[in-house]
């Protein structure tokens, strides 16, 4: 039996009947009186200078109600990481990507709205654009930004430990890339947002978001607005992954239009949109080298990456320290060397996709330890377990390893795989390949410089005593974070689920910096139990007061009050309830042990509304170089997976049959919920593995700004996932939980590419694994080994 | 120009003036305010707009509304019953095939469709059936569950899964 | 993603949608599943002012094989094209083909009839209906033309259908005893794929099933239309069946097509050409063991 009563359990969501019904309201369904529809002008040019903009026709149009440029928004820069704030609301001198912002119109309707727009009239004059690294690091290449030389956004230079020397100690020292193309998060949901400005000026934004708070401070910066009188709101949101982990243009725009017409506005992207909008995962250049002795100890990696980051730097500065610091672990790691780059070129801006920044670069590092171990004659996993952290670790860049299952988990998924009798013994055509990966469980700063806590949560006692109100501005987007919040404050006040109502998403009921680098669990789960704790320690006060007895002796459990010793006389107390419920059908009855609901309903005649109050902040974390903050966290996760493929050598045409998949998420707040982020995530990676491209053509065009040709898996691409949870103790986490969102992503695209070396003999360093791409491959290698014989 | 159409939603019948541009996604959304029928891409490459149709599932992002007169159609507003949840809705619900809860709607009514046809599907069946209903955050893994589940309810509990 | 503008017509013969679409010419369209037509619209690619819708007309909706004939009209929904018996047991390589095609909601409103008339060479049903040597109906106020199927498209998104015609039936003979076909197409994932390269192959041996009397081997996304691959026919004619010959037609097929290198394509020409090569090997394949039955 588990020590908890809620926590543990397979509680179905708390949002799961709304949304099987058809009943979840998302921003799109929602309607206000007098709403007006808002679309956007974007540009059809990848680099242009904008010489003259004239909106007269468009004010014009009947229907009508505002147009605004840059002229009415103003220049206030914004960005993500206030290093490095450069985009505004709509450009004024130039235009940087194609679907760059340029204007917006409010009008009765959607119809109307798009007319106007095309009645804008933009005197562009187009410049020489830049697409590729070479490009935009060319002599004499063109700028996107006139501030950044050389196109360079951000470059880091890390060294831990002393690499050269570490390699003259080495045995063997192997040297590979791996190069990933633009993806796209492909949520279901287009952003979608409404705003409304009233006459106090106030203004409420509600939008599909991850990051309710940080689109308050920027839509308050940019619209130069007090903090206080922005209130964003996030209905249910249809996922994330990354791309709506900042405020956008879109939300920008709705405010400004609602405060130029007076008006609620709506606005959405249509799917073309949500690619032009990009900020999902940079397309990675990753070359290592790594030196290891010949019993397989990893003493140095050697790692530099250059990242396509497209006109803006949104999330960059975080992603391309991530690609070097996410390394430091789950291997012991003396000395490593991160040599990184971010370049900006006229596509897209690039952002944070699920597992940011480390994703690709595992799934570069896990092929070439797998490359060393078949050069060392050493089994993969032989090669990993050798060089295992385990909990109390810290990497060379300093991140602490306080919990740790990496262990566990390789050995799970060895087990459950049948790994010692299918490595190496599986027919031509089909193989076996493992890798691992680790995740931060919560960024350890937040994104602007700030001593902010990350998360305050309320709980609010309903008068009466029934319910438990949570309220946090965190951000449920799918993942299931408000039946987290719900079961881990039932188990903290001890009552049982039902007496809990989650309410969420909303910057009015707090600070949560959102929904992005897995942070929700931990951090507001520690903010969660810390204010239901909070409450339930005032209602047992009073308790004490009125029974005499003191508060450590008794406690609350599955709603019933637990008196550690004898059992009181609370007739009183339960008929002092009882006068006040006449009528209620459901009083407890006479020879019931004493109730929560009562309790707290005492507590309130005591005290008032109970009100109990949590935050989190994660304490100093990390070293002191340049970019230390870039990967700490209170505590990280960890997977190791398993798949199995087979290759069409004919075709080329990869089908991943199986996955095994072991994660350690600290403890499992609800295990259901836990399987589906392993099973979720292992699909985002396989179709990054397999099919997933952002194709651009030379004008910077996006080629597949769709859902049929940028091609997410279906139900038939993807495999049985055999979702293993290895549960460790986390110190810094409610109840010993920690991240699933993201650290298991992170393995899978090493081990679908080690297993389809081991199917087909050959080394592919380029995703995305097309049929094209495998075929190629095999072609080639059969031309080589044929003028070798 | 608008021009009148009947049709039957969820048993109950609508007439309706509808713009010929108008598509059935959005005479349902706007004009009968029934949103479970999400728009995903609105060219019939996602499958969130999926509603039942004279039996059969179609995008209603890729079906006018005038051509919608005199069918019958049910959406996911359709299924909840006096009696309550449908077996699928709850089986979603129980076996967490739910996240987002964006594509839900419409992997629910074709997996109706499909076990209305074939109460006992094989798994390739099942997957076959919701291959038009793209999903990005489950993996699909618990969907194919809870649409089994509902399947092997119907034989009661004899029957063991190996 | 807004429609554009139009009128809309819902005739409930062909006569009556004939004289519709010679009224409007040029400015009607004709709206069969809509699931190519719509997206089109959408796109802002076409935006006819007429729009004529022909799903409901009876009499394009039927399927019928009493005449020894497979006779089927424009409107038989691809989902119904798959699921059909009588297609599956005698057309099997058409049956893959719809059930290679979108996904479970497009095969149900996508018609066989506007499959063909998009005049896509990635679509899936023109390759197996030209390898069996189908022809479609092409109807007029003034008059009724029948043309073979492999000389109905012109170019891509050009077809033989004037401005004034419906596609109104498609007509098959029932191959002859001996007879087998297979059709593959390629994708990248596994539904809901537009397709790299598709290769239909229809063969007849002789009774005693040791030699190739007939051969007709389609292709597809690799050129502006479907293309035959005249020269593998050629050379399988009079051959007796096996994976060798089979080998050589495949290197010959390779020959016959001429994809284009664009670099926008969603495959290089090389690739599409080496799967050519391997698709022709293994409908071939399937063609044969199905002609052995
Ligand atoms: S919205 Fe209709 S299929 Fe995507
Ligand atoms: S649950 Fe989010 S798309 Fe399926």
């Amino acid at each position: 039996m588990s020590q908890y009563n809620v926590i543990g359990t397979r509680a179905p969501r708390v949002d799961a009947p709304d949304k099987a019904t058809g009943r979840a309201v998302f921003v799109d369904d929602m309607k206000m009186p007098g709403m007006l529809f808002g679309a956007l002008l974007q540009s059809p040019y990848a680099h242009a200078r904008i010489r003259g903009i004239d909106v007269s026709a468009a004010k014009r149009l009947p229907g009508v109600k505002a147009v605004v440029t840059a002229k009415e928004a103003g220049l206030v820069r914004f960005g993500v990481s206030p290093a490095r704030y450069d985009e505004t609301l709509f450009c004024s001198d130039k235009v940087r990507h194609v679907g760059d912002n340029v204007a917006a119109v409010a009008a009765v309707d959607l119809e109307t709205a798009m007319e106007a727009v095309s009645l804008i009239k933009v005197d562009y004059e187009e410049l020489p654009a830049v697409f590729t690294i070479e490009e935009a690091l060319a002599d004499g290449a063109p700028l996107v930004h006139e501030e950044y030389p050389r196109n360079i956004c951000a470059e880091v230079h890390q060294e831990f430990g002393d690499v050269e020397a570490a390699f003259k100690e080495c045995d063997l020292i192997k040297t590979s890339s791996l190069t990933s193309k633009l993806q796209n998060c492909a949520f279901l949901e287009p952003q979608a947002c409404i705003a409304f400005y009233d006459h106090w000026g106030s203004l409420t934004l509600y939008t599909s978001t991850q990051t309710p708070h940080y689109v308050q401070r920027t839509v308050a910066m940019v619209l130069g607005l007090p903090v206080g009188k922005v209130r964003v709101v996030k209905p249910y949101t249809g996922g994330g992954f990354g791309a709506k982990a900042s405020a956008s243009h879109l939300e920008l725009a709705a405010c400004l239009l609602s405060m130029k017409a007076g008006k609620p506005v709506k606005m959405r992207f249509d799917r073309e949109q949500v690619f032009w909008h990009g900020r999902s995962r940079h397309q990675f250049f990753h070359t290592m080298t790594t030196g290891v002795k010949k019993d397989g100890t990893i003493l140095a990696l050697k790692n530099e990456c250059y990242l396509n980051g497209g006109a803006y730097c949104s999330f960059g500065i975080a992603t391309v320290y991530y690609a070097g610091s996410l390394l430091g672990g789950p291997y012991k790691l003396p000395n490593m060397k991160y040599d990184g780059y971010r370049l900006y070129t006229n596509l897209p801006a690039s952002g944070a996709q699920r597992g940011h920044g480390g994703v690709i670069a595992r799934s570069c590092w896990e092929q070439q330890l797998d490359m060393i171990a078949e050069e060392l004659g050493m089994d993969p996993i032989e090669l990993r377990l050798k060089n295992v952290m385990t909990a109390g670790d810290v990497t060379c860049n300093d991140l602490n390893m306080s919990s740790l299952g990496m262990k566990e988990a390789i050995e799970v998924v060895r087990d459950a795989s049948d790994w010692n009798n299918k490595k190496g013994k599986l027919p031509k055509g089909k193989g076996i390949g493992m890798a691992c990966g680790f995740f931060v469980s919560g960024a350890g700063y937040p994104i602007y410089r700030s001593d902010t806590y990350h998360c305050t949560v309320v709980v609010k006692l309903a008068e009466d005593g029934g319910t438990a109100v949570v309220y946090t501005a965190s951000a449920e987007i799918g993942q299931g974070s408000d039946t987290t919040f719900a079961m881990i404050a039932a188990e903290a006040l001890g009552v049982p689920l039902e007496m809990v109502r989650v309410e969420s998403g909303d910057t009015d009921f707090g600070v949560d910096l959102g929904a992005y680098s897995s942070r929700q669990t931990l951090m507001t789960g520690q903010a969660t139990k810390e204010a239901a704790e909070d409450a339930k320690r005032q209602v047992l006060e009073v308790l004490s007061k009125e029974l005499n007895i003191p508060v450590e002796d008794m406690d609350i459990k599955n709603g019933l009050v637990v008196f550690k010793n004898t059992k009181p006389d609370f007739t009183a107390l339960r008929t002092r309830y009882q006068k006040e419920h006449r009528g209620w059908i459901d009083n407890p009855g006479a020879e019931e042990e004493l109730s929560f609901r009562e309790a707290s309903r005492i507590a309130y005649l005591a005290r008032g509304t109970i009100v109990g109050t949590g935050k989190y902040r994660p304490p100093e974390l990390g070293g002191k170089f340049k970019g230390a903050a870039v990967g700490t966290s209170p505590a990280y996760g960890c997977s190791a997976q398993v798949a199995e493929v087979s290759v069409d050598e004919g075709t080329g045409k990869i089908t991943v049959e199986k996955m095994v998949d072991a994660h350690d998420c600290g403890r499992a707040i609800n295990r259901t919920s836990v399987e589906g982020q392993m099973q979720g995530s292992i699909s985002m990676a396989l179709g990054e593995a397999l099919f997933e491209e952002v194709k651009f053509d030379d004008k910077g065009r996006i080629l597949n700004a769709d859902l049929a040709e940028y091609k997410i898996p279906t139900i038939l691409d993807m495999p049985k996932v055999d979702a293993r949870i290895v549960e460790s103790n986390e110190p810094n986490g409610p109840f010993g939980a920690k991240e699933v969102g993201e650290g298991n992503i992170v393995p899978t695209i090493a081990a679908i590419l080690n297993a389809v070396y081991d199917a087909i003999g050959v080394r592919i360093h380029e995703l995305p694994l097309t049929p094209e791409r495998v075929y190629l491959a095999l072609q080639e290698y059969k031309n080589k080994s044929k003028t070798k014989s | 120009m608008k021009k009148i159409i009947r049709l039957t939603v969820n048993n109950e019948e609508h007439q309706l003036a509808v713009e010929p541009n108008q598509t059935l996604l959005d005479m349902l959304r706007d004009q009968l305010g029934l949103t479970g029928a999400k728009k995903g891409c609105e060219m019939g490459e996602c499958g969130a707009c999926t509603v039942i149709m004279d039996g059969i599932t179609v995008n209603s992002c890729l079906v006018l509304a005038m051509q919608a007169n005199g069918k019958r159609i049910t959406t996911i507003e359709g299924l909840e019953t006096e009696q309550g949840l449908h077996p699928i809705q709850k089986a979603f619900i129980e076996k967490g095939a739910i996240q987002c809860g964006f594509c839900t709607s419409g992997m629910i009514l074709s997996a109706k469709v499909l076990l209305d046809k074939n109460p006992k599907p094989t798994e390739e069946e099942i997957r076959s059936a919701l291959s038009g209903n793209l999903c990005r955050c489950t993996g699909y893994q618990k969907i194919v569950e809870a649409v089994q589940s509902v399947s092997e309810d119907d034989v009661g509990p004899a029957r063991q899964e190996s | 993603m807004l429609l554009p503008k139009f009128d809309f017509h819902e005739p409930t013969t062909v006569a009556e949608a004939c004289q519709i679409i010679a009224e409007y010419r040029e400015k009607a369209g004709i709206l069969a599943g809509g699931t190519d037509l719509l997206v089109a619209m959408k796109k802002k690619q076409i935006s006819p002012q007429h729009l004529v819708s022909i799903g409901r007309i009876d009499e394009l909706r039927k399927l019928d094989s009493s005449s020894g004939m497979l006779k089927i009209g424009a409107c038989f929904t691809v989902a119904d094209t798959a699921a059909s018996e009588v297609i599956g047991k005698k057309w099997g390589a058409l049956r893959a083909g719809a059930r290679a095609l979108g996904s479970p909601q497009i095969r149900n409103l996508a018609t066989i009839g506007g499959n063909l008339v998009s005049a896509s060479s990635a679509a899936d049903l023109p390759g197996s209906l030209i390898s069996y040597g189908a022809r479609v109906v092409l109807t007029s106020t003034s008059k009724t033309r029948v043309v073979p199927l492999d000389q109905f498209f012109l170019g891509s998104r050009r077809t033989e259908i004037g401005y004034d015609e419906i596609l109104t039936e498609i007509q098959i003979d029932e191959p002859p005893p001996y007879s087998g076909a297979g059709y593959i197409s390629l994708g990248i994932r596994a539904s809901q794929d537009i397709k790299i390269v598709n290769v239909a192959s229809f063969i007849t041996l002789d009774s005693s099933g040791k030699t190739i009397r007939n051969a007709r081997i389609v292709l597809g996304c690799v050129g502006p239309t479907h293309l035959r691959a005249a020269s593998a026919e050629k050379l399988l004619i009079g051959e007796g069946p096996s994976e060798a010959v089979f080998a050589k037609a495949a290197e010959a097929a390779i020959r016959d097509s001429a994809p284009r290198g664009a670099r926008y394509s969603r495959a290089s020409a090389g690739y599409k050409r080496a799967m050519v090569g391997e698709l022709t090997r293994r409908t071939l394949g399937i063609a044969w063991k199905e002609a052995l039955e």
